[in-house]
């Protein structure tokens, strides 16, 4: 099985812009073009992720980089979508069929939350179901309950990644927020608040991926995918938006377990082999239970490790150096290629302020809609 | 057993979720299916089991009685076509455990300010208001006492 490599990245800032998603697009893959050494004509097959956006958004956005009659694919799976779309390069690339291709994740989203319409039925949305919010509060009240979680600790993630945002120039908020501040902000569903929470926004991530072999002979410095693995919760094994129900009874592993136990055996490290990490927290609390989730602690302590300050970037796991998405903003489409662009280059020791000294291995993990989890590991 | 048809001029929320018939609401429960393969028992009325896939699935009424496993208050109005009070009124939101063995999603009818994990709850059908040509019969559980 031939080994697969990341040979250049490109970010178009997460915000909200006045572009047009074909532009911001189009700016990420040819900065990740660029990186490579690349030129556009030499990729020979490109996949999009994106889940907000028409049908054929990958053609219509790099045709703008000129003709081609490679295969363009749209890959949606709700915020692992960026997940499956570097899955498939990686597929593409180990069956022999490329040597050389790119990965582009985009998406530009309405302000406020997201469109209901897109993962709820109707009966749901006119039930009050249709806030993702409240999904992940409920799972963070049942934390509490049952391991003494507070909701201090839950502020200290949010206090910590949005101080971490003000070094990265790619983020959208970069404002580092006291955790007064942070508390005394509005509960959205108990016990999140406004500023645990992240927003929706318009943003653009871009890879160019290449056999190992390709890769030795264009040069450059090129970053190994160790792992990159997909999958959706199994039944009732976890509990988040669109459900209706779930067991009281299934054991099954939740997702981001199963997930992140499969990127492990595949890249044959486990989590304390890993220098940096880049995690879903879509609010403060996600964080708190992936670490969980991940192995970076036991099951009830992620509480205790938000504390302890070992997953600050000088900490010895530290977590969203790029200030995450609570800061970036989620760009449903272009959140996990933004979280593998800021791990590949904690791997090339270019992150600047944020840098985690000598890291060498990385780990960039999603999880949404449906119980889609990605988790990719990358090394130097 | 399932209340699409049986009372004229009301129907269920959604298809298959609530017993017949729909004229006398305090005797409404929700529907379930459970899977005599796998012994699973899931909300609404289904002919496959979602973990095992087996279709030796019977429908069963669930027990109106539950407790509260876990809950948020909703304090911003959910997007798109939320049916609820206008202007927007926080409320609760909880995940209720009942006897077969399932967590079923409902709004929770109780003071915001003294819920509590663990607590009893029962479900109340009711019809719900502000639909001009039909009456449209939803759900919601409440505390007890």
């Amino acid at each position: 099985m031939s080994d697969v490599v990341i040979l250049g990245v490109g970010i178009h800032p997460f915000g909200r812009f006045d572009q047009s998603y074909e532009e911001i697009g189009a700016h990420a893959a040819r900065l990740a073009l660029r990186d490579a050494g690349v030129a556009w004509t030499q990729i020979q097959a490109a996949f999009l992720s994106r889940m907000y956006l028409p049908a054929t958004s990958g053609a219509r956005v790099l045709r703008r980089l000129g003709g081609t009659d490679i295969p363009i694919i749209d890959v949606e799976a709700a915020c692992a979508s960026g997940g499956a779309a570097l899955r498939q390069a990686v597929l593409n690339i180990r069956s022999g069929e490329a040597d050389l291709a790119l990965v582009l994740g985009v998406e530009k989203m309405p302000r406020g939350f997201m469109d209901p319409a897109m993962i709820y039925s109707p009966w749901q949305i006119e039930m009050g179901m249709s806030l993702n919010p409240s999904y992940w509060s409920m799972r963070a009240m049942r934390h509490m309950h049952e391991h003494g979680t507070t909701e201090l600790q839950i502020a200290k993630v949010a206090y910590k990644n949005h101080r971490n945002s003000v070094h990265n120039e790619n983020a959208m908020y970069r404002k580092a927020f006291g955790l007064e501040e942070i508390l005394a902000s509005p509960l959205v569903c108990d016990p999140i608040r406004r500023l645990e929470i992240c927003a929706p926004n318009d943003g653009a991530a871009a890879l160019v991926v290449a056999s190992a072999e390709r890769a030795r002979r264009i040069g450059g410095r090129p970053v190994h995918i160790a792992a990159c693995c997909h999958t959706i919760a199994r039944y009732s094994a976890d509990f988040r938006c669109p459900a209706d129900s779930m067991s009281a009874t299934a054991k099954n592993p939740g997702p981001t377990e199963l997930t992140a136990r499969q990127a492990y055996e595949r890249a044959g490290v486990g989590p304390s082999d890993i220098d940096c990490f880049e995690v879903q927290d879509t609010d403060a609390f996600c964080e708190i239970e992936i670490y969980e989730d991940l192995g970076l602690c036991a099951r009830g302590e992620g509480g205790a490790l938000a504390d302890s300050g070992r997953t600050e970037i000088a900490g010895d796991l530290p977590v969203n150096m790029s200030g995450g998405l609570i800061s970036k903003g989620e760009p449903v489409g272009a959140s996990h290629l933004g979280q593998v662009y800021e791990i590949v280059n904690q791997l090339r020791g270019a992150c600047g302020a944020r840098q985690v000294a000598g890291a060498k291995t990385g780990l960039a993990h999603v999880l949404g809609a449906g119980g889609n989890c990605a988790v990719t590991i990358l090394q130097s | 057993m399932a209340s699409t048809d049986a009372a004229p001029g009301r129907q269920p929320i959604r298809a298959g979720l609530l017993t017949a018939p729909l004229s006398e609401l305090a005797t409404v429960r929700l529907l379930g299916s459970r899977c005599e393969a796998c012994g699973e028992t899931t909300l609404g009325e289904s002919t496959t089991c979602p973990n095992c896939g087996s279709d030796a699935v019977l429908q069963l009424p669930l027990s109106r009685r539950g407790h509260l496993w876990t809950y948020t208050v909703v304090r911003h109005r959910p997007p798109g076509n939320y049916r609820g009070p206008d202007p927007f009124v926080p409320f609760a939101l909880g995940l209720v455990e009942l006897p077969e063995g399932l967590r079923v999603l409902a709004p929770i009818e109780a003071d915001i300010t003294r819920l509590k994990i663990g607590a009893e709850v029962q479900l109340r059908a009711f019809v719900r208001g502000r639909d001009p040509d039909r009456e449209v019969v939803s759900f919601a559980f409440a505390t007890l006492g």
